[in-house]
C-alpha cells in the first residue's frame, strides 16, 4: 500500500494513560509525521492558586501530578523562600533531598514498568512494579502516603526522621537493590525488549540540544542538563553523583537512563543519611511573605521544573506559573516518530515519560 | 527469557505478595495520613487549620455561646496541613483509612463540635479557653499566677495589672 491517510490515536485510546490527541500522518505503516493537541484535562490550576494563601498552595502545587508531586511544592516553596530571604536550617536541606531522591526513585520505576507494559511483557511490569511497592511502603510509612509525601514547608521540612526510621529507610534500600540489578539486566539485554526499544523514537543530539529537551530524555541522547549538577540547589552541591548519560538516542537509551538514575537515587539517599547533620528541621514560627517576585528550578523526574512566584506584600500570590518538563519534551515526538511504526507510538511518547496534568494544568 | 525464569520461580516459592484484606489484617503505617481526629478540648478556636486548609474542609463559626468547629471528610484532601500547623495538637490526622461510604451516609462523614467559651473569672464576659498546651508554648512553667491571668479576659487583666503595679 503506497496511500498517505491519518490515523486519530486519542484522546481516549488504550495506549494512552492520559488524555492526548495525536493526528498521526501514516504512510503503509510507517509514521511520516505527528501533530500534537492537548488540553482536555485543564484544570486552571494556575488561576486556583491566586485565590488561596501561600500555605495552602504548598498543598494545591503537591496536586498538579502524582508522581512528581514532591517537586512542585519543593521549587515553589524555593522561589516562596527567595523572596522572603528564607535560610532553611542545614537538617531540612538534607531531608528536602531524601525525599526528592526516592520519589525520584519511584518515578523512574514507574516509568520503566510501563514500558515493558507496553511492548507486551506483563510480567515485567508487575515485577517492576512489585519492586516499587517497597518504596511506596517506605513513603507510606515514613510520611504518611503512597505519593503525596507533604515533605516541604515554606522554612524547611514537615518531618523529621528518628533513628530507627533511618534504620528502616536503609534496610528497605538495601533490599530492592538487588531486584533492580536483575531488572536492568532484562531492561538491557532480553531480546523482547530489544527488538521493542533499539534503534526506535531516535532523537539525534543536535535535536535535543535544538529542541531543548530536558531529564532523561536529553541524557539518553548525551546531552548534560541535569539541574543538579549544572546549577546544584539545597546541598546536591556538597554530594558526589554523576550524571548520567547514555548515547543510544534511542527509547532503550531513556530507559537506561531511569534505571541507572534509580541506584544514583538510592544512592544519593544513603550518602544523605551519613551526612545528615543535627538541629531543627524548620525556621521558627510563621513565615511573611514580602512583595517581590522568585524563581527556582528544579530537577523532577522527567526534567527541569520552573517555578516564577510574584507576591504583593498580602497572603495570597499575584501570579504563579510554572514550567514543567513535558511542555518542552513533547516537541520532541516530532523528531522521534517519524519513521517508526504505528506500533511504536505509545512506546515513543512513553519514552518521555509524559505527564498531561502537569503540562496542562 | 531464562532471566525472567528465576523471577518467577522465585516469586512461585515466595507465595502471594497482597494482603488478604479486608478477609484478614493489613499493614497500616502508624504515620499514615487518614481521616482526622478532633479533641474539642485541647481546642482554643484560633482558626489556623481553617487558613491553612487548601479544600475548604474545615469551617469554625461563631455563635452566642462559642464557636464551632465542622470538618466534612468527602473535602478533606488528607494533606494534614492542620495537624501540623495546630498550635495544641486538637486536630491532627489518625491512621483510620476506612473513607468509602455510602452515598446515603454521604454527608454523615462530619465532625461537628462546639469549642465552649468560659467566663471572665473577675467579670461575666466569654472568653476562649487558654489550654495547658497553649500556655506551654508561651511560658516555661505553667505557675497559678499564669493560670489566673490566662482566666481573665483582656479588660480585667489589664484591670488588674494597673491595680497590681500603682495601687
Amino acid at each position: 500500500m503506497s496511500e498517505t491517510y491519518r490515523v486519530p490515536v486519542g484522546p481516549i485510546h488504550i495506549a494512552l494513560e492520559e488524555p492526548v490527541y495525536f493526528k498521526v500522518k501514516v504512510h503503509g505503516e510507517s509514521v511520516e509525521d505527528v501533530d500534537i493537541l492537548s488540553g482536555f484535562v485543564h484544570r486552571g490550576m494556575e488561576a486556583l492558586v491566586l485565590r488561596r494563601n501561600f500555605l495552602q498552595n504548598m498543598i494545591i502545587t503537591e496536586r498538579t501530578c502524582s508522581l512528581c508531586s514532591n517537586n512542585h511544592p519543593f521549587t515553589y516553596i524555593m522561589a516562596v523562600e527567595k523572596i522572603a530571604g528564607v535560610r532553611i536550617p542545614p537538617r531540612a536541606e538534607y531531608l528536602r533531598v531524601i525525599a526528592d531522591e526516592v520519589k525520584r526513585a519511584a518515578s523512574h520505576l514507574f516509568n520503566v514498568s510501563m514500558l515493558a507494559h507496553l511492548v507486551g511483557f506483563h510480567s515485567l511490569m508487575t515485577q517492576t512494579m512489585e519492586t516499587r511497592e517497597v518504596l511506596q511502603d517506605v513513603k507510606e510509612s515514613i510520611w504518611g502516603n503512597r505519593m503525596d509525601l507533604g515533605a516541604n514547608t515554606i522554612g524547611g521540612v514537615k518531618y523529621d526522621l528518628d533513628k530507627e526510621q533511618i534504620r528502616y529507610l536503609i534496610k528497605q534500600l538495601n533490599l530492592i537493590k538487588k531486584p533492580i540489578r536483575e531488572l536492568t539486566n532484562i531492561y538491557s539485554n532480553n531480546r523482547i525488549v530489544r527488538a521493542r526499544t533499539e534503534g526506535v523514537g531516535l532523537l539525534p543530539k543536535e535535536d535535543a540540544v535544538r529542541l531543548g529537551v530536558v531529564g532523561p530524555t536529553a541524557r539518553g541522547s548525551g546531552v548534560n542538563n541535569d539541574i543538579r549538577a549544572i546549577y546544584p540547589y539545597v546541598v546536591y552541591d556538597k554530594l558526589n553523583f554523576e550524571v548520567i548519560l547514555e548515547d543510544g538516542c534511542d527509547v532503550r537509551a531513556r530507559a537506561l537512563v531511569r534505571l541507572r538514575e534509580v541506584f544514583q537515587a538510592i544512592d544519593l539517599v544513603e550518602q544523605c543519611l551519613r551526612g545528615l547533620p543535627d538541629g531543627p528541621v524548620t525556621t521558627p514560627g510563621l513565615p511573611r511573605i514580602p512583595e517581590g517576585e522568585g524563581v527556582a528550578r528544579t530537577e523532577a523526574p522527567r526534567g527541569e521544573l520552573f517555578f516564577y512566584v510574584k507576591s504583593n506584600g498580602t497572603d495570597k500570590p499575584e501570579r504563579m506559573k510554572w514550567r514543567v518538563p513535558t511542555y518542552l519534551n513533547w516537541e520532541a515526538l516530532k523528531v522521534m516518530m517519524p519513521g517508526n511504526k504505528i506500533a511504536d507510538i505509545s512506546v515513543i511518547f512513553n519514552s518521555i515519560d509524559p505527564c498531561i496534568s502537569c503540562t496542562e494544568r | 527469557m531464562a532471566q525472567f525464569f528465576t523471577i518467577a520461580l522465585r516469586n512461585f516459592l515466595k507465595g502471594p505478595t497482597t494482603d488478604p484484606y479486608p478477609f484478614g489484617e493489613t499493614y497500616t503505617p502508624e504515620n499514615y495520613r487518614g481521616i482526622i481526629a478532633y479533641s474539642p478540648e485541647l481546642c482554643i478556636g484560633c482558626g489556623t487549620c481553617e487558613y491553612v486548609c487548601p479544600s475548604g474542609a474545615i469551617k469554625l463559626r461563631h455563635h452566642e455561646s462559642g464557636m464551632n468547629f465542622s470538618y466534612w471528610l468527602s473535602t478533606c484532601c488528607h494533606c494534614g496541613n492542620c495537624g501540623y500547623y495546630c498550635p495544641t495538637d486538637a486536630v491532627f490526622n489518625s491512621n483510620d483509612f476506612h473513607t468509602a461510604r455510602a452515598q446515603s451516609e454521604k454527608y454523615d462523614a462530619t465532625i461537628n463540635d462546639d469549642i465552649a467559651s468560659v467566663q471572665c473569672s473577675r467579670c461575666d464576659a466569654m472568653i476562649p479557653r487558654a489550654v495547658d498546651a497553649l500556655l506551654a508554648r508561651a511560658y516555661d512553667e505553667i505557675t497559678d499566677t499564669v493560670r489566673h491571668r490566662a482566666s481573665l479576659c483582656p479588660d480585667c487583666r489589664r484591670l488588674e495589672q494597673f491595680e497590681r503595679m500603682y495601687l
